[in-house]
């Protein structure tokens, strides 16, 4: 048997062929790959349609509303008024409190049997709208049956006055306007959320079968003593493995992103007044703006890892780092508060605050890019230290 | 050449478990020696801090006149190991696991591929060379282990009992590469708690118990020495009969 020949050996080359070997080990796991792919490129599209249609069936009820009045034929006027607006009115069915409260019907026009006599006494007249707010799907044909009470009120009222001789301006010395200054992109806050969420979401998920497998998983196999006893260092494994985990979760965000980008654009969705963009430009900034992450996650997941003592501690740790990082966006969605500026500095936070950014058509400014992506980076160096220094402990190969 | 001398190593929380204490001996090139002992006499804990897992806390060791805390990254580019744990990655073949170990080692082209191809030959598993290690038996496991620590052709190897596992005819084959690899000039230290083994292979035979060398010798000059007639009597009558067996 002749001697090899041996090369000199670079750190770089030690590296590489680390995150190789991790690489070719995941992709050959073709359960885990596929299911993590498939969630990637297919879970976001079939979230965003079905976003998407609930969105459009609420914006048909409002445009087509049909109310059911109860006692219809105590306000004739009224339901004129109310037709001539387009709105189909039907008989109200006896037990209609009962079905709105489960949920049948959305709101209920009740006319008071006095509303004649109330009107001739010059009383107010009672109508009653009997709805539940709760219920989202309900709000738009209770809020457009609100208005229509409202105009027709205000008409009512005016024609009265002109016919005293008095102005109707005199009733409404304060003229309020309303000027909405969302641009079409900047409505359809929850879509905006959700794309945002995914894009975060997925440069987690990316990483965490592959994270595990190649730190507890090795472990477990029994396969790290042997390769703690090779030149290799253990910066140099740490980092070949975290390449080959980043990597991957490029891959992932990658698809995902692709895949909304794809249904967004091409996709026959219903046509909801409330586009935003994301083209191009957009999924090129969502993968700026991920980068730090998709840095910073893998080290973390790969320190984590490392410290379980078996698979299943280290699963368990790396579901609370998941609770952590999907619960960030959440909490800022509830706040509605303008976002202070120190929230920039935060990994996530930062990343998701700029990910909206981008979908409502803002540019973003190279400046906030790199507040956002300053503490990641240094997070990452952090955590690949001490991913080292775990492996260089003399219980590293052992299940302690 | 393998230089230990006084090796301490302690375990538990209050370092309450020596698991060697006060280790000394050598194992010279072109011989084969064997470090022999019962369950738990620190063979292993041996062999890690040879391997550089695990840091002495007293005493020294040197391979080949490295020291194996100090120049800890030389001592690993000249040794080739089969550490206790001898896992492999289940989704790559047999080829690609040795092949990962030969690139770390600074290996790589037609010369690493020929190596592999005659390690694996070697070991009766060339029919297996490009399957992967999923569904192997054990004792084809263990044979792609051996060929993985003998890849980069250390001058220096250290194999933790070699021979669980394996059938007959591949602990026959095992026994004629380290006679062949011997011949060559190799160090070669490996341990077992199998009589049998040391008898047949080694030449030198280091008798640890309770992580100190009880004795060291040839064969015979064990026999010579507890005047018994087969070297599994010497063994227990060096280790104090029932001290030794109990542990």
């Amino acid at each position: 048997m002749n001697a090899p020949q041996k090369n000199r050996m670079t750190p770089i080359k030690r590296i590489v062929t680390v995150g190789g070997k991790e690489l070719t080990d995941v992709w050959r796991d073709r359960r885990t790959m596929l299911l993590t792919l498939l969630m990637a490129t297919a879970a976001g599209p079939v979230f965003l349609a079905l976003i998407l249609n609930m969105a459009a069936n609420q914006a048909e009820r409002a445009r087509e509303l049909k109310l059911p009045v109860d006692g219809a034929g105590n306000a004739p006027a009224l339901i004129a008024f109310l037709e001539r607006q387009q709105v189909a009115i039907v008989p109200a069915p006896a037990d209609y409190e009962a079905r709105i409260r489960n949920g049948d019907l959305d709101v209920v026009l009740s006319i008071d049997a006095e509303f004649e006599r109330d009107v001739a006494a010059g009383r107010p007249a009672t109508v009653r709208l009997i709805y539940d707010r709760s219920r989202d799907r309900a709000r738009a044909a209770i809020d457009s049956a609100e208005s229509l009470l409202r105009a027709y009120n205000r008409q009512w009222g005016t024609q009265r006055l002109l016919l005293r001789g008095i102005a109707p301006q005199v009733a409404s010395p304060l003229d309020a306007q309303g000027v909405d200054l969302a641009t079409p992109q900047q409505s359809g806050a929850l879509i905006l959320f959700l794309v945002a969420y995914y894009g975060l979401f997925a440069s987690l998920m990316g990483s965490v079968a592959v994270a595990l497998d190649a730190t507890a998983g090795e472990r477990e196999r029994g396969s790290l003593e042997p390769l703690l006893a090779t030149p290799l260092s253990t910066s140099q494994l740490a980092v070949g493995k975290w390449l080959a985990i980043g990597a991957f979760d490029l891959l992932v965000v990658l698809l995902t992103l692709a895949g909304f980008y794809l249904t967004l654009n091409f996709a026959p969705l219903p046509a909801i007044g409330v586009p935003f963009l994301f083209g191009s430009a957009e999924l090129v900034r969502f993968v700026a703006i991920l980068l730090p992450l998709m840095m910073l996650l893998p080290a973390v997941l790969l320190y984590v890892g490392l410290r379980g003592r078996t698979l299943k501690e280290a699963q368990s740790n790396v579901s609370a780092l998941v609770f952590v990082v999907s619960i960030v966006p959440v909490v800022q969605l509830f706040l509605q508060k303008k976002e202070p500026a120190w929230l920039l500095w935060v990994p996530v936070s930062s990343q998701y605050t700029l990910l909206t950014r981008a979908l409502r058509g803002d540019a973003i400014a190279f400046a906030d890019w790199l507040q956002s992506a300053t503490l990641p980076v240094l997070l990452t160096i952090v955590a690949l230290l001490a991913a080292a220094r775990l492996l260089r402990r003399e219980d590293a190969f052992a299940g302690r | 050449m393998i230089v230990v001398d006084g090796l301490i190593k302690a375990f538990g929380r209050r370092r309450e478990i020596r698991a060697v204490d006060g280790a000394t001996f050598v194992a010279g090139d072109g011989a084969i020696t064997g470090l022999l002992g019962p369950n738990g006499a620190g063979k292993t804990t041996v062999l890690r801090m040879l391997a550089t897992l695990i840091p002495p806390d007293a005493g020294v060791a040197a391979v080949d006149g490295l020291d194996i805390v100090r120049e800890r990254a030389r001592v690993r580019e000249r040794i080739g190991v089969l550490s206790d744990a001898r896992g492999l990655y289940a989704r790559l073949t047999a080829r690609e696991n040795v092949r990962y170990y030969g690139r770390l080692h600074g290996l790589g082209g037609t010369a690493l591929e020929a190596r592999i191809d005659a390690l694996l030959g070697q070991l009766g598993l060339a029919a297996l060379a490009d399957r992967r290690t999923q569904g192997f038996s054990q004792g084809e496991k263990m044979k792609v282990a051996i060929a993985r620590a003998l890849v980069h052709d250390p001058a220096t190897i250290m194999l933790d009992e070699p021979t669980s596992g394996l059938d007959v005819m591949s602990i026959r084959s095992l026994r004629e590469q380290l006679r062949s690899l011997r011949t060559s000039g190799k160090c070669i230290l490996i341990s077992t708690h199998v009589m049998q083994e040391v008898a047949l292979l080694c030449d030198r035979i280091v008798i640890l118990g309770h992580g100190r060398v009880q004795a060291a010798g040839t064969g015979a000059e064990l026999l010579a020495r507890t005047g018994e007639g087969s070297l599994e009597d010497a063994f227990v009558s060096l280790l104090g009969s029932a001290e030794g067996l109990a542990a």
